[in-house]
């Protein structure tokens, strides 16, 4: 017995140990450019030869970074990652929580045809088709504008998934019931089904969110002009190891990564669960 | 009023409209696009499997190739174990861990991008604290991406500690849908905790480690942005990935006939792994 308590207490210590290292393999760098970037601007060079506990902790903590990158051209490019996002979001959520709501309702001719190709189009990575679609695009005198940004992201078969997923949840007499009475299904999709699917919405808006923020080949091939940049493309123009202002790429860096990670901290509980427990089994 | 025989057609319209359009299209355009050439006059003629005939014995093609393979074949298989280790060590309900779980996943949320962003500035040669530790710790400094033989090396790692925990959440999926009664079954029987892992766990968890394997290769062959803010391919065409090159062709050469030969082989490839991951899931096991 004594021999077996002790194997179980070496077990977890190694599983806390293992568990304390990885995570701070994935965390430092994150908490390190965090903090570099409430440094004065004058002292996020920290010289190698000089590691020490002021690589990691400032002398004094000020926004000064971010007031300066506020003041430059950057926020041109905050606004158009904000406004490709949210319109990207606004439209998607119509489109395929409608298209998700025929899938789980109706019984219609080439339906699994037409669900295959769903299934199929989030199957493959976009980034296969990102040249050829550009090509496509720019037949259509889209390239360096917002429609280029937002329209080809609109139907997304991931989130046409979630919502036939939802649905089909939904006993079929709720929706029959509301026929009944004469309701049509535009009502019952807007009134009736989309209000219970909050869940469903949250996780969608979140998915699309991030995969608009997050973007960064698209946007570097379809639209690289500086006046329709978005955050990723704006930063990956500004990285030049060799430069001086450090301060406004920390700052930039940090911020964008601040911005994708807060909303999924806060949403990660639907998401993750949705993202595996719907999207993939 | 539309008839009702309509109704599903309107709702799908303009969804069904967007990926045919968007999603299909490209496709066809792809391989259209590559058998077509650009004089120099600027006109666009077709010019049958050419693009692919000289993609054969272009030696920048092959180079391409190789090195695409390798980082695929070191890549695909480091991440599921890692992503695995990960997923065991956080199964198991205990104090803190969903603390331990929710960092591990963090990187999710971070862009490709945006991590090699982090990372360029984490592993700078000048105020990099991961060269600052190596230099203090008497390692000394280290060039990483900077250098023909650590290049493609640390893409991985980078690309790795964005990945992992993303993967881990499927992994970790398959295993809570292991029944406990299982494991118990076992640990009557007096299997150790090895022989459980090895008899029990590893055979269950074939079929998410066999998706997470599929599904990981398939975003892995289309590896890009790193390569272009860190490394633009080089040094010396060491991180010059099919993707890259593909991009490289349309953009810096404008040749795209080129580019859309080289996007046909990995939409080949891709259509191949897509394959694979529909029998995967199709197949009644994996309902149990």
């Amino acid at each position: 017995m004594n021999a077996a308590t002790s194997t179980n207490q070496v077990a977890t210590f190694a599983r806390y140990g293992a568990l304390s290292v990885l995570s701070f393999i994935v965390v430092c760098p994150l908490a390190w450019l965090a903090i570099a970037s409430l440094r004065p601007q004058g002292e996020i060079f920290q010289p190698i030869s000089e590691f020490g506990w002021r690589t990691f902790v400032p002398s004094r903590i000020t926004l000064d970074n971010y007031r300066a990158l506020l003041a430059g051209d950057f926020p041109v490019a905050l606004g158009n990652s904000i406004f490709v996002s949210l319109t990207t979001m606004a439209f998607g959520l119509l489109v395929n929580s409608l298209a998700g709501f025929a899938f789980a309702v109706f019984e219609f001719r080439g339906k699994t045809l037409l669900f295959v190709l769903v299934i199929a189009s989030f199957m493959m990575p976009f980034e296969a088709i990102v040249l050829p679609l550009y090509v496509l695009v720019n037949a259509f005198g889209w390239t360096n504008s917002y429609k280029a940004l937002i329209v080809p992201e609109i139907a997304n078969g991931m989130v046409i998934f979630l919502f036939r997923q939802f649905f089909a949840s939904i006993p079929k007499d709720f929706y029959e019931a509301a026929r009944v009475d004469g309701a049509s299904w535009l009502y019952i999709w807007a009134r009736i089904a989309m209000p219970l699917s909050w869940p469903t919405i949250a996780t969608s808006c979140l998915m699309i969110f991030l995969r608009q923020w997050d973007s960064f080949f698209w946007p570097v091939v379809a639209a690289s002009s500086p006046e329709y940049s978005v955050v990723q493309v704006a930063i990956a123009r500004n990285i030049n190891f060799e430069q001086h202002n450090w301060g406004g790429l920390f700052a930039s860096t940090n911020l964008a990564i601040l911005i994708g990670t807060i909303p999924f901290l806060l949403l990660q509980q639907f998401y993750i669960r949705s993202l595996i427990a719907d999207g993939l089994k | 009023m539309v008839s009702s025989r309509w109704v599903p057609y309107l709702f799908l319209a303009p969804a069904i409209l967007g990926l045919l359009v968007f999603r299909l299209t490209p496709i066809g355009i792809a391989i259209g696009g590559s058998l077509t050439g650009t004089s120099l006059m600027g006109d666009v003629r077709f010019v049958g499997l050419e693009n692919f005939e000289v993609l054969a014995t272009d030696p920048d093609f092959w180079r391409s190739l190789r090195v695409t393979l390798i980082f695929n074949l070191i890549i695909n298989p480091l991440q599921v174990v890692v992503a695995f280790t990960l997923a065991m060590l956080v199964f198991e309900p205990g104090r803190g861990i969903g603390l331990f779980r929710t960092m591990l996943v963090l990187p999710m949320a971070v862009s490709t991008g945006l991590s090699a962003v982090l990372f360029g500035l984490f592993l700078d040669a000048n105020l990099g604290p991961l060269n600052g530790f190596l230099h203090w710790s008497g390692i000394g400094a280290q060039p990483f991406h900077r250098s023909e033989h650590q290049a493609l090396g640390t893409l991985i790692g980078i690309a790795t500690w964005k990945g992992a925990g993303y993967w881990m959440l499927f992994l970790l999926a398959g295993l809570y849908a292991i029944p406990s009664t299982v494991h118990e079954a076992a640990a009557i029987d007096g299997a150790t905790a090895l022989q459980r892992f090895r008899f029990v766990t590893l055979p269950l968890m074939r079929k998410p480690l066999a998706f997470v394997l599929v599904a990981d290769t398939a975003i892995n062959f289309l590896f890009f942005a790193p390569v272009y803010i860190l490394t633009t391919g080089g040094p010396n065409r060491s991180t010059s990935v099919l993707m890259f090159e593909a991009y490289r062709s349309a953009f810096t050469f404008t040749d795209f006939g080129r580019s859309l030969a080289i996007s046909t082989v990995l939409l080949a490839i891709i259509l191949i792994i897509v394959f694979l991951q529909f029998r995967l899931l199709r197949s009644p096991e994996d309902r149990a």
